[in-house]
Order: structure tokens, then C-alpha cells, then sequence
């Protein structure tokens, strides 16, 4: 689970000489919201995301229309994208919930990905929803079941043997803090092949441990 | 990962390039549109002068001088590609587009050490100390499996093997990570056991770099064990394109069709099935039919065709074809036309106890080189070191084996183009273990061979007509006044006819060269034609032709022929006897069918696991060979396989030689491995079920 798995490789890519009309074109029609700007030998020069489009209103109102015309059509990439030095980027060694702290704590919706001053791939938002959706199997039917349980050491593996006792295996599990209540840990468990009713009676049987939701999906 | 599902790498739209010519603009490509993917693999087949390369020229913008776009767009992540300046392009496509051509000797620069241009392309166009550079580029030669990097690095491109050479040039391409990579026949000049590693590779780095591949061949064998999709030209349009499991078991197109009725599927023999090429030839980009660019050629054309000019219509979910009535097509059950006979007459063996019309014993012919030392004593390339074959009466004895094996050395010794160093060879009888110039006029006569390149065989200043009456008068088999009827004969017999008796070589397509090769080796009737690679050099659909060709005289005359090629499904379907060759040795021979089953020799399974089957469903065993054939110079002791045998015993593979073990009828393998043991092996290939075509 490293960046270099679930980057796009091959992004597209602009020229800073590129008018910002193309880039609005390029990013349009393929349903793209970022585009890396790159120099010789794919060197990082900038990133130009939708918002780097968006002119300041109070720039236009001072200019009538024919001249808003021009003013548009002279703009290049250069002159809106984030310079390559405030773009953060990560490298493709690096973990994925690496990647995502840095999106979470510098509330960006991409990093390039970057050897170097290279640009190797891209890894947006969306990336790394589609690896969450992987990582609890979003699509594949089962029986979810949260079940919270004290935070303390051994608790899951109870949980896990109890699961292993019925013979029944493990599709996807996560855990996290349980909301609003300290000490206590929540963990996801998906299980395939089974009843909504098999589960919650082998598993109110684990000790200490609660069952807070259960659902076929 | 979203988007990448979403937007296409490369998306073409209905491109057309032409060439400007004295007589104006010759379009030479047009209506080609399709996309392909990230980490998507994008075959185009078709055959020489449909435009293939045209279209991988179109988009790195390699036209030439005369070449240019007329129509279209190319859009290369999303921008177009046409219509921009020279610098733009070099911009744009800079290092995201890396090409791999045929001959690798194209790409490297003879003067610089492998080591040198390889960094070369970091320094460039990223700015890396070279330093650094060549730890990057040793890496990726480790990546591209070549052994022994570090000593490739200070090598001159010359002293690398083809297969290495080719392996720099992927190692190359890919350095700079590119978007897409394009693959011009990049197999084609190699050894098959050296074109399936290369092949391995390009499967495994389009998964790793998740690049888009857009990879072109003639070879359907080929086409079918790379491609995702496959994309069909003719003519320089792209007639159809669909999944490859789909091209291959459902073509919706009658090209396609016809293309895989040209080429031997696995447990096809000459006795029980007939290959059927397609007839007429690709027409010229000047002179194109006005409706279907297939209608002169297609056994379904009908008044419509010649109308209306096709678009490429969906037909199936993800299938697209150019074709009126593609539906009917698909479906219908097709029937060879009158014209080829569904069935040849079978040909019987002659009786087993009959005198070999040929025999070769403990064959021996070296050739010597000077020593490298100043005073050294000459050493001696074995090119054919203790073969033993026979060939009877009416029957053909295929030969196979890597490249420098000695397969064509044996059969020009036994032709007489090279003097034997030692060993027994008896021709009808007669000894033939002499020179030609040495040779009886008659020995000479029954004793004809076809070569490989026709061109290079035929004289351009002479018509077809007079080369084919020397051997005529040469060995006075009609009187004077017949010999102009008997060559119209001879090229009616080859379907050419009387309008080619006063054409030159150059005015005939390669297929028509060869068959006037054909003409000239039989006009003096010969009991025995040696045949070096006939076809290699042909289109699949010539090819079949070519083919059938030779089995018609063969039944019709009861010709002998000894046959060599390297593609092991020719040979299956050609001959009823194998030997297969290694390093001047003949490792394995028997009837065609026990070749091609368990018992194998190690070499013949591995050979065999290597040939790339025109058949997506086919399963096969992957075994490679490493390394190369060792030098002949010095070959390897005892067993001289046992450098690369996958299934080597241990010290007694190395110190003697491996002793002959009957198989039955005829069937004999030369190995250590005892018979049981080999036995035992799977059967490399295996055809899953009966599919529908």
C-alpha cells in the first residue's frame, strides 16, 4: 500500500507556454482538476488546478469586454499555475496514509507524485477514496458489522478468533478511535457467506465487546 | 485510478496521411480511428503495404520529407498532435512517445559504447550527473533481464546479440517512463526462443510502467500472445478492431477471416486440411476500388460492395468492423470457392523398405578461421558437426533449430555449395560428397534448391521468362523449338501465365519472385528440391499460397523435399519428417506427429513452448532458454545443450556425449534423460476446446 500502487501513472501533463483556454479545454473534456506543469524531461514547474482558472472579478470589472477577450487569450499557463516551489508533492516510495495526512493537513486535493524534480504520476482525492472503497471492499456483498470494544491490548485478536472459531474468513477489516467516546475502539469487520443473524450470534457471545452496527451490504 | 479508466493515452480519429508523389497525392492511410489505454496493449496486423508503420510514423511525425497529415486528429494525453510546429511537437511529445523499430542496429549508434548512450538520454533530458545517470541505466538494463549488466555497459553496440541489442533499445525507450511506446515489428529479425524473453518483457513492463503499447506485426502468432485489442488493416484502413479473443475466434470482417484461414492452426496436416489464401493482392493506394478497399478480394462481395464505401460500424459490444454485412458474415459457414480443390489428393510414403532417396551420414563441414594469435594454428567453426538424416522417396523432411544451428549449411553442402569435411552423402546412389562443378549434369539436375530471398537469387537484367528456360536448355529436357511453351507451362502450373514470360523481377511482388524461383528449381524435373526458409520472407496470405504451391507440385510430381524454417507451425503442417537441430547436431528427429508430442528433447520443448501460436485460447508452457547458442568456435562438451537445458541431469550432461534413444517408429532423441522420464513431460501446448472456426 505505497503511493507508487495507486498513483495514475502518465498524468496529463501541460507546457507553461500553454494558453490557459487549452488548459480549460484539456482539463474539460477529459474530466480532469489538476494538471501538473512540466518543463524538459518532465522537470516539475507547477500545478494548475480549476481554481487556478477562475479570474478575480475585480481584475475583469476594470476592463470592457473586448478587452477581457484579450487579456483572456494572452493568459498562459504560466501566469496562473502554484509555482512549482508551494506545489507539495510525495514521493512514490511513500505510504499511503503518508499521503494522506499531507492532504488532510495542507487541504490539497492532489499531489504530484515526484522522483526528485520529476514528475512520475498523480494522486488525487479521488485516489485515495478508491483505495479506501478497496480497502473495505465496497462492492463485493457481505456482512458488515462494527463492533466497539475496549482499547486495549488483545481485544481485537478475541474478536478475530471468534470469527476464525465459526470457520468464516476475513473480507476487509478497519479500525479507528470510536467518535465521541474515549477508551473505547471501533472495528469494522467484513464477512462473506454468512447471515446478518449468524453473525451478530457468534459475536455477542465475545466478551466486553459490543456490536453497534451490523448490515448486509 | 478513475481517471484513468476515463481518458485514453493516445485517441485517434480518423487519420489519413498521404505521400506527394510526381502524380500527386497518394493517400496512403485513411479513416484510422481507435484509442488506447493506459497499461493497454493495442495490436495492428495486417500485411506489408497496408499502412501499419504509416500510422506509427503519423504519430511520432517521422512522414519524411514527402509525407504529411491531411486528415484527422491525433490527440496524445488529451492534445492534439496535428497541425503543430516542429518545435511544439518536440515539446510535447518530447520523451513521453518512445518508438522501438525492427532493427535495433537503427537505434543504437555503432560508435558509442552501450554504456554512454543510455546515460546520454538522462543527461539530456533531465539534467542527471552522468554519474548517476549510468546507475539509473544499469538498473533498468537489470530490469530488462540482461545478464551480466555492468560489462553491457562498456560494450559497442556490435558486440551484443541481437536479442541484447533489442533489449538496450526497450531498456532505452523506456528510461524516460514514456506515456505510450510504440513497437514496429520489434521481434521479427529474432530467433523465436530469443522473440518470446522479448515478448515475456513487454508483458511484464506494461504492467509494471502501466505504459500504452501500440504494438505492430504481420505475425498473427505474435499478435495473439501480446495484444489486449487488435486493430485489422487493409489497405491503409482500419477494416476491424475488437478484444483479441474476439479478432481471433469471431472476425466479423472477411480480411480477417481470410487472414486466419492462411495460417496452419495447431493439428492442421497437409493430408486432412488445405490452407486457403486469399486471392488477388493488396491493390496500390493510387488504385483503389471505388467502394470496399476489400471487394475485389472478398468471396462475399456483392453488387452493393462496389457502391458504397463501408464505415467502421459497432457490431458487437466493443467490435467494431468495416464491412456491409459484417452480421452475415460473422455467421455464415464458409465454403472454399471452386477454384482450390478442398482436398489434395493424399500422398502415400513410398513403402518403408524402399531405397532412401537421400542419405546423410555422420555429415561433417567446418570452416576454418584464422587464429586470433600471430602464430597461431587455424581454428575450426563445426557449422555441421556428425548429422545423420535420410530423406525417401515423395516425402519431405522438415528442418529446424535456432539461428546458426547449421540447418542451412547442411543443405547447401548437400546441394554442393559447400565442400564436406567429412561424412557420407548419397544421392540416388550416387556419391555427391564432391563440388557441383564436380557433379554429373544429371546429379545436378535432380538436385535443385529454393532460396530464402528471391530477390537476390533472381538476375534483374534477365526476364522471367529466359531464367526459367536456362535450366531448360542447360539440361536439354525439351527440344529448342519447345522449350518458350514448355515455361509457359511451368508459370501457368505456378498461376502466373503467359503475360509474365517478358516481365523483369522487379516488376513482381514478392510472392510472384518466389514462385518463379519455384518454377526454375522444378522446369528440370528434379527428383529432390532443397527449400531454405520459402516463405519467411512472405505475407501470411502469399505465404499460404507459396505453400500450397509447393504441396500441388509435390503431389503432382512426387517431388522430395527438404524443408527448413523456423516457424514451427509451417513445418507441422509441411513435412512429414523433423529433425531438429542444435549447434550442429541433430538433437531430435521422427515422424512430425511424435515431434511434436511427449517424448520431447529438452530443446524441441523448449522451442516448441516458444512459438507464438495465432490462438489467444491456447495454453502454453513458458520455458526460455537462457542465454544464447554458444559459440561454434568452441561448442559446449559431452551433451552441447547442456549449457542451457532447463532439465540438465548434472556432470554427465557435460562429459559424454548423449547417446540416441529409440522412441519407436522412427522416433529418436538424443539425451541422457532416460525415454520413461521424458515420457512423463506434459505436452507443451494445449488447445483448451473446439472453438467454432
Amino acid at each position: 500500500m505505497l503511493v507508487k500502487d495507486y498513483m495514475t501513472r502518465h498524468p496529463f501533463l501541460a507546457e507553461p507556454s500553454m494558453s490557459i483556454v487549452e488548459a480549460q479545454r484539456l482539463m474539460g473534456e477529459n474530466n480532469i482538476r489538476h494538471l501538473p506543469v512540466v518543463g524538459e524531461g518532465k522537470r516539475l514547474l507547477g500545478l494548475v488546478t480549476r481554481n487556478s482558472l477562475l479570474v478575480e472579478p475585480s481584475r475583469l470589472s476594470s476592463l470592457d469586454m473586448w478587452e477581457i477577450a484579450r487579456y483572456l487569450s494572452g493568459l498562459t499557463v504560466r501566469d496562473v499555475m502554484i509555482k512549482a516551489r508551494d506545489v507539495i508533492t510525495i514521493h512514490p516510495d511513500a505510504t499511503i496514509e503518508d499521503a494522506a495526512r499531507i492532504m488532510v493537513e495542507c487541504k490539497v486535493g492532489c499531489l504530484p507524485v515526484a522522483e526528485g524534480e520529476f514528475v512520475v504520476g498523480i494522486l488525487t482525492d479521488v485516489d485515495m477514496m478508491a483505495h479506501l472503497m478497496q480497502m473495505m471492499a465496497a462492492t463485493t456483498p457481505a456482512v458488515r458489522v462494527t463492533v466497539r470494544m475496549p482499547d486495549v491490548r488483545g481485544e481485537l485478536a478475541k474478536l478475530v478468533g471468534a470469527i476464525a472459531g465459526q470457520g468464516w474468513g476475513i473480507l476487509a477489516l478497519g479500525g479507528a478511535p470510536a467518535p465521541r467516546e474515549p477508551g473505547k475502539w471501533d472495528a469494522v469487520v467484513k464477512i462473506r457467506y454468512v447471515t446478518k443473524e449468524q453473525v451478530a450470534a457468534a459475536l455477542s457471545q465475545v466478551e466486553g465487546q459490543q456490536i453497534v452496527d451490523i448490515r448486509e451490504t | 485510478m478513475q481517471q484513468a479508466r476515463s481518458a485514453p493515452i493516445l485517441k485517434v480519429q480518423d487519420l489519413a496521411i498521404a505521400y506527394e508523389t510526381r502524380k500527386g497525392d497518394i493517400t496512403a492511410v485513411r479513416n484510422v480511428s481507435f484509442e488506447i489505454r493506459r497499461g493497454e496493449t493495442l495490436g495492428i496486423v495486417g500485411e506489408s503495404g497496408c499502412g501499419k508503420s504509416t500510422v506509427a510514423f503519423g504519430i511520432v511525425n517521422f512522414l519524411g520529407r514527402n509525407g504529411r497529415i491531411t486528415g484527422g486528429r491525433i490527440l496524445f494525453q488529451g492534445q492534439d498532435l496535428v497541425g503543430r510546429s516542429e518545435e511544439e511537437l518536440r515539446r510535447l511529445r518530447g520523451d513521453r512517445i518512445a518508438m522501438v523499430y525492427q532493427d535495433p542496429m537503427q537505434a543504437l549508434n555503432p560508435s558509442l559504447r552501450i554504456g554512454e548512450q543510455l546515460s546520454e538520454v538522462l543527461v539530456v533530458h533531465r539534467g542527471m550527473k552522468r554519474k548517476e545517470a549510468e546507475e539509473r541505466c544499469m538498473q533498468m538494463l537489470q530490469r530488462v533481464y540482461m545478464p551480466d549488466p555492468a560489462s553491457v555497459m562498456r560494450r559497442y553496440p556490435h558486440q551484443l546479440s541481437g536479442g541484447q541489442q533489442q533489449r538496450v533499445v526497450i531498456a532505452m525507450a523506456l528510461l524516460n517512463d514514456p506515456a505510450l511506446l510504440i513497437m514496429d515489428e520489434p521481434t521479427t529479425a529474432l530467433d523465436v526462443t530469443v522473440e518470446a524473453a522479448v515478448l515475456d518483457l513487454v508483458e511484464e513492463l506494461q504492467k509494471d510502467f502501466d505504459t500504452a503499447i501500440m504494438y505492430i506485426s504481420h505475425n498473427l502468432g505474435v499478435i495473439a500472445r501480446v495484444s489486449d485489442t487488435v486493430g485489422v488493416m487493409y489497405a491503409g484502413e482500419l477494416v476491424e478492431r475488437a478484444p483479441v479473443v474476439d479478432v481471433f475466434l469471431r472476425p466479423h470482417h472477411p480480411y480477417t477471416q481470410g487472414l486466419m484461414r492462411c495460417v496452419p492452426r495447431l493439428g492442421m496436416d497437409k493430408a486432412s486440411s488445405y490452407l486457403y489464401p486469399i486471392k488477388g493482392r493488396v491493390p496500390p493506394p493510387d488504385h483503389l476500388p471505388p467502394g470496399c478497399v476489400f471487394e475485389p478480394r472478398c468471396p462475399y462481395a456483392r453488387p452493393a460492395c462496389c457502391e458504397t464505401r463501408p464505415e467502421l460500424r459497432q457490431v458487437a459490444d466493443g467490435h467494431w468492423a468495416r464491412c456491409l454485412f459484417a452480421e452475415e458474415v460473422a455467421q455464415s459457414v464458409w465454403a472454399p470457392s471452386d477454384e482450390v480443390p478442398a482436398r489434395l489428393p493424399a500422398i502415400h510414403a513410398a513403402a518403408a523398405d524402399d531405397k532412401p532417396l537421400l542419405v546423410v551420414r555422420d555429415a561433417r563441414t567446418y570452416y576454418e578461421v584464422p587464429s586470433r594469435q600471430l602464430m597461431g594454428r587455424k581454428q575450426l567453426v563445426k557449422a555441421v558437426d556428425g548429422v545423420s538424416v535420410e530423406v525417401r522417396r515423395g516425402q519431405t523432411l522438415g528442418i529446424v533449430g535456432e539461428s546458426g544451428c547449421g540447418k542451412t549449411t547442411l543443405v547447401k553442402t548437400i546441394v554442393g555449395m559447400e565442400k564436406p569435411t567429412g561424412g557420407e552423402f548419397e544421392f540416388m546412389g550416387v556419391d555427391i560428397a564432391v563440388p557441383v562443378s564436380k557433379r554429373s549434369l544429371e546429379v545436378i539436375r535432380n538436385l535443385q534448391m529454393v532460396f530464402q530471398n528471391p530477390d537476390s537469387t533472381l538476375n534483374p537484367s534477365f526476364s522471367v521468362g529466359q531464367q526459367i528456360a536456362w535450366p531448360l536448355r542447360r539440361f536439354r529436357k525439351v527440344p529448342h523449338n519447345q522449350v518458350r511453351g514448355e515455361v509457359i507451362r511451368l508459370l501457368e502450373m505456378m498461376k502466373l501465365g503467359e503475360r509474365y514470360y517478358d516481365r523483369l523481377p522487379r516488376q513482381l511482388s514478392g510472392g510472384e519472385k518466389q514462385r518463379v524461383g519455384i518454377a526454375r528449381a522444378i522446369a528440370g524435373l528434379p527428383a529432390m528440391v532443397l527449400c531454405d526458409e520459402p516463405v519467411s520472407a512472405l505475407d501470411v496470405s502469399v505465404q499460404a499460397a507459396v505453400l500450397n504451391l509447393l504441396l500441388e507440385i509435390q503431389a503432382e510430381l512426387g517431388t522430395t523435399m527438404v524443408f527448413i524454417a523456423h516457424d514451427l507451425s509451417v513445418v507441422r503442417f509441411f513435412c512429414d519428417y523433423i529433425a531438429v537441430m542444435y549447434l550442429g547436431h541433430v538433437v531430435e528427429s521422427g515422424p512430425v506427429e511424435a515431434i511434436y508430442a511427449p517424448p520431447y528433447h529438452p530443446y524441441t520443448e523448449a522451442l516448441l513452448s516458444a512459438v507464438p501460436f495465432p490462438d489467444p485460447t491456447v495454453e502454453q508452457k513458458s520455458i526460455r532458454l537462457s542465454g544464447s547458442v554458444p559459440s561454434a568456435l568452441n561448442p559446449p562438451s559431452g551433451c552441447r545443450f547442456h549449457t542451457r537445458c532447463p532439465r540438465k541431469l548434472g556432470e554427465i550432461c557435460e562429459r559424454e556425449t548423449p547417446p540416441w534413444q529409440d522412441a519407436g517408429n522412427g522416433h529418436r532423441i538424443f539425451c541422457h534423460i532416460p525415454l520413461e522420464e521424458l515420457r512423463k513431460v506434459e505436452a507443451v501446448v494445449t488447445v483448451p476446446k473446439k472453438t467454432d472456426n
